[in-house]
């Protein structure tokens, strides 16, 4: 530690002061702009790609096979009953429905986590919404799509591309911009 | 009223006092408003009792399960058992949110009841300032980004899925988490002193003796937080490890590496005046990265085991760490030069060179720990690619730096301030040598080898030799007051700091870890040790079902490692279980449990020798700091130090 007695006065702080500055800037930069770690670890694996076979028998006794869907949009929702932002999507996903059932130009389909199939019938009941809802064998389902909680839902396109992910609870609103975001971007 | 309409309006109230206060004391500051002193006592009251009624009514919606708020809806469940429900608080976003601030306040209830006689000192006001704006902060995160108290509403007979189950099966949880916001926010009140320091320009050594307990006490806070941790995750991880270099944990080291380097480096100043905006520096340091972890734990931007789920908090504190950044450093560049202290240090073989050496070496080792925690980002920002930095980056950069510190604990208690000769040296080295030479070959005796932990046993015994001449010099002096004060108290913590050295050396160098499948009565060998599988059973609680393996270890008591389910978290977690002496650990884990009856059990053990060591040096570090803050004897002022005062050079005057 030099004293800093001599004449022209060094200010030797200011200069440290300027160059930690440079750096905590940067340091907030980086920070700012990081993408959160489980985009990261997701994103590449499922957007873009032709989306998982989801196939099997729904809850009134129907038979869903989302490949037959092309064409139009699907929303595919994972939820479990139990789970709070399931609840409080779910009047979220029943508007975006009755919204597109007229025209038919999405559809949204829900695949149960852990959960026992007449818990989901009573859910369902209870809530409302009238779309395809498969219960058995969802674990693979759910695995293919790299699902890490409920809710979750995938955006796929009429090209049966997964187009976007959703993590936590929509709204409808929500899903209609990103549609139109999609297909501008697919036109532009 | 409801539990959320009656905590909103209790954060509502914290706010507003907060504000309040930040405008009562600038007026008092501005010299319009003398008797401000009392109103800011009053708000800081009302703000404390705002901050202990949310705290309360969290608690109370917890334990009555109303899941109207919608962070019991979320967090809380019937299943979950009292003490958990209880530290249900503090195992999300939003409540620990709460506990901090409410820590907070009960720091600045403190502060004002400390300097209630200092009342017209500029200093106090411009720290209540700082602390006013800090509490604003947190009380507003509460108000936007973290509101705690949204509403939900519950269908008929709902219950939540509780806290996370890895949060609920270790009593260490209702602990690890208060302790560590002790430390954490008790980092506060230094900084907030440091602050005050800077803009009133009184960087003498007056506000070093202000904050010197308040610091020592964080710090203590902050160690045993981190033991706890480690421990915690120990005993429920089911790993065999207790460390990872995880960036969460990296996050609560690094405010103690810097912590622990201003510790070192204040005494150097209050002896010779010299290193005060480097004091500072590190304060001001030690406090942006206690809020630079809370972004890294809550953020979600690093990825780490045991982060907060993402959320909207994470720009709201990065933009606080940046204004705490960018008001510190413009502080200290407006004021460093001519607050820069006369003299120089005479020889670096001194305390106080040992001491700057100390700090140089905590310097990098934090740098070295920052650089590998954010090196995925630069890496992602700089061409896309993402990586992870793992243990052998860690491992590698930071034993070296360890080592060094590990030397410099033996060297600096015995070195006089100023100057030492090299008769004094080699005569108050030679026992702590002795001691050093001795462990390293009692522990080649017992079959220790390689170079790093027998480095470390060398180098441990040497630092606890230094450590005990001074404890020993100490009390045939002064009888059992020769364990209290600073200095003292320091010496103690540095035997804690020894123990955990060694026996972070032990268990890294001698881990074995062997998975076996055994049948029922089948035994295994490992590292000395026999297990042999008993059976298992089956146990339902209130909260989870559990499996688990009854193990034998030795032919003595059975250990029973498990399978836990938590059905209504959905969720699956290994329970381990650990057999602790003093000489090794047996931990086990379950990892497969057979589909039929006469199926193998897959089963994990790591033997690792000393771990318990690490728990002990975690507790004599807190003892050590507990004497440390209590008052020793003074120095008697008039008594000359070590080597004779040069009177021509000034020790203490402010250019």
């Amino acid at each position: 530690m030099s004293s800093g007695d001599e004449a022209p006065q060094p200010r030797p702080v200011l200069w440290v002061v300027a160059a930690v500055s440079v750096v905590a800037a940067l340091l907030l930069l980086l920070l700012a702009t990081g993408k959160p770690a489980s985009e990261r670890a997701t994103d590449g694996r499922i957007l873009g790609r032709v989306a998982p076979l989801i196939e099997g028998p729904t809850i009134d006794n129907g038979w869903y096979d989302i490949d037959q869907l092309r064409g139009q949009w699907v929303v595919v929702n994972f939820f479990s009953t139990t789970c709070v932002p399931c609840i409080r999507e779910h009047p979220e996903l029943v508007k975006f429905d009755q919204r597109h059932a007229p025209t038919g130009d999405a559809s949204v389909v829900s695949i149960s986590f852990d959960d026992s199939a007449d818990a989901v019938i009573e859910f369902f009941a209870d809530n409302g919404g009238d779309w395809p809802v498969l219960t058995e064998n969802t674990g693979s389902v759910a695995v293919n799509y790299g699902v890490t909680a409920v809710p979750e839902s995938y955006l796929v396109a009429p090209s049966g591309i997964v187009a976007a992910k959703l993590v936590g609870g929509v709204t409808a609103d929500d899903l209609d911009g990103q549609m139109a975001r999609l297909t501008q971007e697919a036109s532009s | 009223m409801s539990n959320s309409a009656l905590g909103a309006a209790a954060v509502s109230i914290g706010v507003a006092c907060a504000l309040a206060g930040i405008v009562v004391v600038a007026l008092g500051l501005a010299g319009r408003r003398p008797k401000w002193f009392s109103d800011a006592s009053l708000l800081v009251a009302v703000m404390a009792a705002a901050g202990v009624i949310a705290f309360a009514v969290m608690e109370r919606a917890l334990i009555t399960r109303d899941f109207t708020v919608a962070f019991v809806a979320e967090h809380g469940s019937h299943q979950t058992p009292a003490l958990f429900n209880f530290a249900t608080l503090w195992s999300a976003l939003e409540g620990s949110i709460i506990l901090w601030t409410l820590i907070l306040c009960g720091y600045v209830v403190a502060v004002v009841r400390k300097f209630r006689d200092r009342r017209d000192d500029p200093m106090v006001a411009w720290a209540l300032l700082t602390l006013f704006v800090v509490c604003l902060f947190f009380f507003g995160l509460m108000l936007g980004p973290a509101a705690p108290f949204g509403t939900f509403d519950p269908p008929i007979g709902y219950d939540g899925p509780g806290p996370n189950p890895l949060l609920q099966n270790h009593i260490l949880m209702a602990f690890h988490p208060p302790v560590l916001y002790l430390g954490y926010v008790g980092f506060t009140v230094p900084f907030a002193f440091a602050i005050s320091a800077l803009v009133t320009g009184r960087v003498g050594e007056g506000w070093l003796l202000i904050t010197r307990r308040w610091t020592v006490m964080a710090w203590g806070f902050l160690t045993l937080g981190i033991v706890l941790g480690a421990w915690w995750s120990y005993e429920t991880l089911g790993w065999g490890g207790y460390w990872a270099w995880d960036p969460v944990e990296n996050a609560s080291f690094l405010p103690w590496l810097t912590g622990t380097a201003y510790l070192h480096s204040v005494m150097v100043q209050e002896r010779r005046g010299m290193l005060r905006v480097w004091n500072l520096s590190l304060v001001v340091s030690t406090f942006s990265l206690t809020i630079l972890g809370t972004f890294i734990t809550r953020s979600g931007v690093l990825q780490s085991v045991h982060a907060f789920v993402e959320s909207g908090i994470g720009p709201a504190i990065l933009s606080f760490f940046a204004l705490i950044v960018v008001v510190s450093l413009g502080l200290i560049a407006w004021r460093g030069d001519e607050l820069r202290a006369p003299g120089s240090i005479d020889s670096p073989v001194s305390r106080e060179g040992a001491f700057l050496a100390n700090n140089v070496a905590f310097a990098a080792f934090a740098f070295v720990v920052l650089l590998g925690t954010i090196f995925p980002l630069i890496v992602e920002a700089i061409d896309g690619r993402t990586i992870s930095v793992g243990n052998p980056y860690f491992d590698r950069m930071t034993m070296p730096i360890g080592f060094v510190l590990l030397f410099m604990m033996g060297v600096a208690p015995v070195l006089p301030w100023r100057k030492a000769s090299g008769e004094v040296l080699s005569q108050r080295l030679i026992w702590p040598a002795w001691i050093g030479a001795a462990a390293m070959v009692i522990a080649a005796l017992i079959g220790a080898r390689g170079w790093a932990p027998m480095l470390a046993f060398g180098l441990g015994g040497f630092a606890g030799g230094a450590a005990a001449r001074q404890l020993v010099l100490a009390t045939r002096r002064q009888g059992w007051r020769g364990f209290v004060g600073r200095t003292n108290g320091g010496m103690i913590v540095h035997f804690g700091v020894v123990l955990i050295a060694v026996a972070f050396a032990a268990s890294n160098a001698y881990v074995r870890q062997g998975e076996f499948n055994l049948l029922p009565g089948q035994t295994a060998e490992l590292s000395g040790h026999t297990l042999t599988y008993e059976g298992s059973d089956f146990r339902e609680y209130s909260n989870r079902s559990e499996r688990t393996a009854r193990i034998s270890i030795d032919g003595g008591q059975a250990y029973e490692p498990g399978i836990a389910t938590y059905p209504f978290a959905g969720q699956t977690i290994g329970v381990p279980s650990v057999r602790s002496t003093w000489r090794d650990d047996v931990a086990l884990s379950v990892l497969k449990f057979p589909e039929g009856a006469n199926d193998a059990v897959l089963l994990r053990a790591t033997i690792q020798p000393l771990v318990v060591w690490l728990w002990i040096g975690g507790l004599v570090m807190a003892a050590g700091t507990v004497l440390a803050v209590m008052p020793g004897r003074r120095r008697n002022p008039l008594l000359p130090v070590s080597a004779p005062v040069e009177t021509h050079e000034p020790i203490d005057v402010p250019q």
